[in-house]
């Protein structure tokens, strides 16, 4: 694009950073206050700082939380790139690109609360009780939309001749696939599972309608303020979950960097 | 494709494309279904009432459906141009590198719970928090200013960091779809350059547009931490009356409210699917189909 009012090109550079950089400050602003209040006493005796921390290890509901979170957050992040990944293929190979677009985008346009509702009406109806297979379903679902989008991307820089290429030389389908198509959106795939296992890890209102007596981490720290309000120790929690979430994050930027490169 | 799909493909791929249709699109079913159901003291009986719906749209759930209409739309509204700056910002004046790094850093906040993101924010607007201190050691505040939380104006911000990222998104993706020759020949033909915004560039970013009020919109229709969190006791919006409902075992209240909220949204995305072409707002990620 050309230079569009009067004034020096830095002018028109320094507003579009500035205008980047104000958007970015309300967005990032908020990562950094559980830190510091999770650094406060506890009590008016308690001691403050790391010792917050080290409470969190004790409390056995939390711990049970977050074996669920990584459990529902593995097999999250196995099923939803793997559904994404069929619906993805199934767009190219049937003829129907919007019908199946559509269905997978879906739940992107369903407000939270109300697909929560929802799959808690499902699985009632269908004498399903709340489980980890519930939360995983309703978790998939909820990142299924992203992995799609993902590996459609991925998918997007993959010129299907490879395939006509393959088949010349005799290879059915399958073997195409694996040995041609696969290894070339293979980093896709991982950004898709990455992608799936933060936001299941992250998920909090739709889980909280399907989860029974169990808790993620995410919904026990809903469920402790909504009982007992926020402490100290809770937001040694948050940032824990921020910590880790950015941890996820930075691996994902590797992955891109390298599709990027390669 | 010129390529035939043998029956094994079309039975590896099919089967769990039925599958997730039943998942995704059962559960929405089941809900419309139950919302016509008639309460029991415990659950529900099947049958076929309008009860549900006569009381979410009566009284003080009305008004709450409607100020959570009014809420969704202006804090749409108020996202709008926010996020099309950025986007526009983001296609047109930062090169390829940097404008991935840009979307990516836009992306990162919304990953991290915004459950979490929204206690920060009420922690930042309280009153020992660090704005009041800094209005109050500035002296533009004699005491503690109250309206930064538990008010509107805390639940608009919270609304807004939540939900404006994903609304950069697809203006973003329509605007970096669009030909740069367009936009040359326009040049070329005289006109100057809001001229050439007015008459090409923003009409060929509607789908974007479109998209990003649907998602903004769905966003505050679905939103239960924020007013609860941010707008204080007493504030509420439809995602609350709907949780609510649940907590005294109203299922077909609940489902009648999510109902609603479902058909609104849905009926939104149908008028965009018969608009626009998928294609045109997908054109990047599709263009090879």
């Amino acid at each position: 694009m050309r230079q569009t009012g009067g004034g020096p090109r830095w002018v028109g550079t320094a507003l579009v950073w500035l205008l980047l950089l104000i958007v970015l400050a309300f967005l990032y602003g908020p990562l950094i206050p559980p830190l510091l209040r999770s650094l406060e006493p506890a009590g008016p005796e308690g001691a403050g700082g790391l010792a917050n921390y080290a409470a969190l290890a004790g409390d056995e509901r939390l711990l049970r939380a977050l074996w669920t979170s990584l459990l529902s957050g593995v097999v999250v992040a196995l099923v939803a790139p793997a559904l994404a990944l069929v619906a993805a293929q199934a767009v190219r190979i049937f003829r129907l690109p919007r019908l199946i677009t559509g269905l997978v985008l879906l739940p992107l346009f369903v407000p939270g609360v109300a697909m929560g509702v929802a799959s808690a009406l499902g699985f009632r109806l269908l004498g399903v009780q709340p489980s980890l297979p519930t939360i995983v379903t309703v978790q998939v679902i909820w990142a299924l939309p992203f992995a799609f989008l993902v590996i459609m991307t991925a998918m997007a820089g993959f010129d299907p001749v490879f395939l006509e290429a393959a088949h010349m030389s005799g290879a059915g389908p399958w073997r195409a696939f694996l040995e041609v198509e696969l290894p070339m959106i293979r980093d896709g795939l991982q950004g898709a599972a990455l992608f799936s296992l933060i936001l299941s890890f992250n998920e909090t209102i739709r889980t909280a309608l399907v989860q029974g007596g169990r808790n993620t981490v995410a919904t026990y720290i809903w469920s402790q303020y909504l009982q007992v309000g926020l402490s100290p120790a809770l937001f040694a929690l948050m940032s824990v979950l921020i910590a880790a979430t950015l941890g996820l994050v930075a691996a994902l930027a590797v992955v891109e960097r390298r599709s990027v490169a390669g | 494709m010129a390529r035939r799909t043998g029956p094994g493909q079309a039975l590896v791929l099919g089967l769990p494309l039925v599958a997730l249709t039943v998942l995704i699109v059962g559960p929405l079913l089941a809900t419309v279904v139950v919302s016509f159901w008639e309460k029991q003291a415990l659950g529900m009986r099947p049958g076929f009432t309008l009860k549900s719906y006569a009381l979410f749209f009566e009284g003080v759930r009305l008004a709450v459906l409607l100020k959570t209409l009014w809420v969704a739309a202006s804090a749409t509204a108020l996202m709008l141009p926010m996020a099309y700056a950025a986007a526009w910002a983001v296609a047109f004046r930062l090169p390829g590198r940097q404008a991935r790094v840009v979307l990516f850093l836009f992306a990162v906040p919304f990953l991290v719970n915004y459950v979490v993101r929204t206690f920060a924010w009420s922690d930042i607007l309280s009153r020992t928090g660090p704005v009041n201190r800094a209005l109050q050691a500035s002296g533009l505040a004699g005491g503690p200013a109250d309206w930064l939380l538990y008010s509107d104006f805390a639940v608009y911000l919270g609304l807004i960091t939540a939900y404006m990222p994903f609304m950069i998104f697809p203006i973003w993706l329509a605007l970096a779809g669009i030909d740069r020759r367009y936009l040359e020949a326009s040049w070329m033909l005289g006109e100057p350059p809001l001229a050439t915004f007015r008459r090409v560039t923003l009409p060929l970013s509607i789908p974007g547009v479109v998209a990003a009020v649907i998602f903004g919109l769905v966003g505050c229709f679905g939103e239960v931490a924020v007013p609860l969190i941010l707008g204080g006791t007493g504030y509420q919006l439809v995602g609350n009356a709907i949780t609510s409902a649940l907590d005294v075992l109203n299922f077909p209240l609940a489902a009648a409210m999510s109902s609603v909220a479902i058909l609104v949204m849905l009926g939104l995305l149908v008028v965009w699917y018969c608009f626009f072409d998928l294609r045109l707002f997908l054109g990047k990620i599709m263009g090879r189909l």
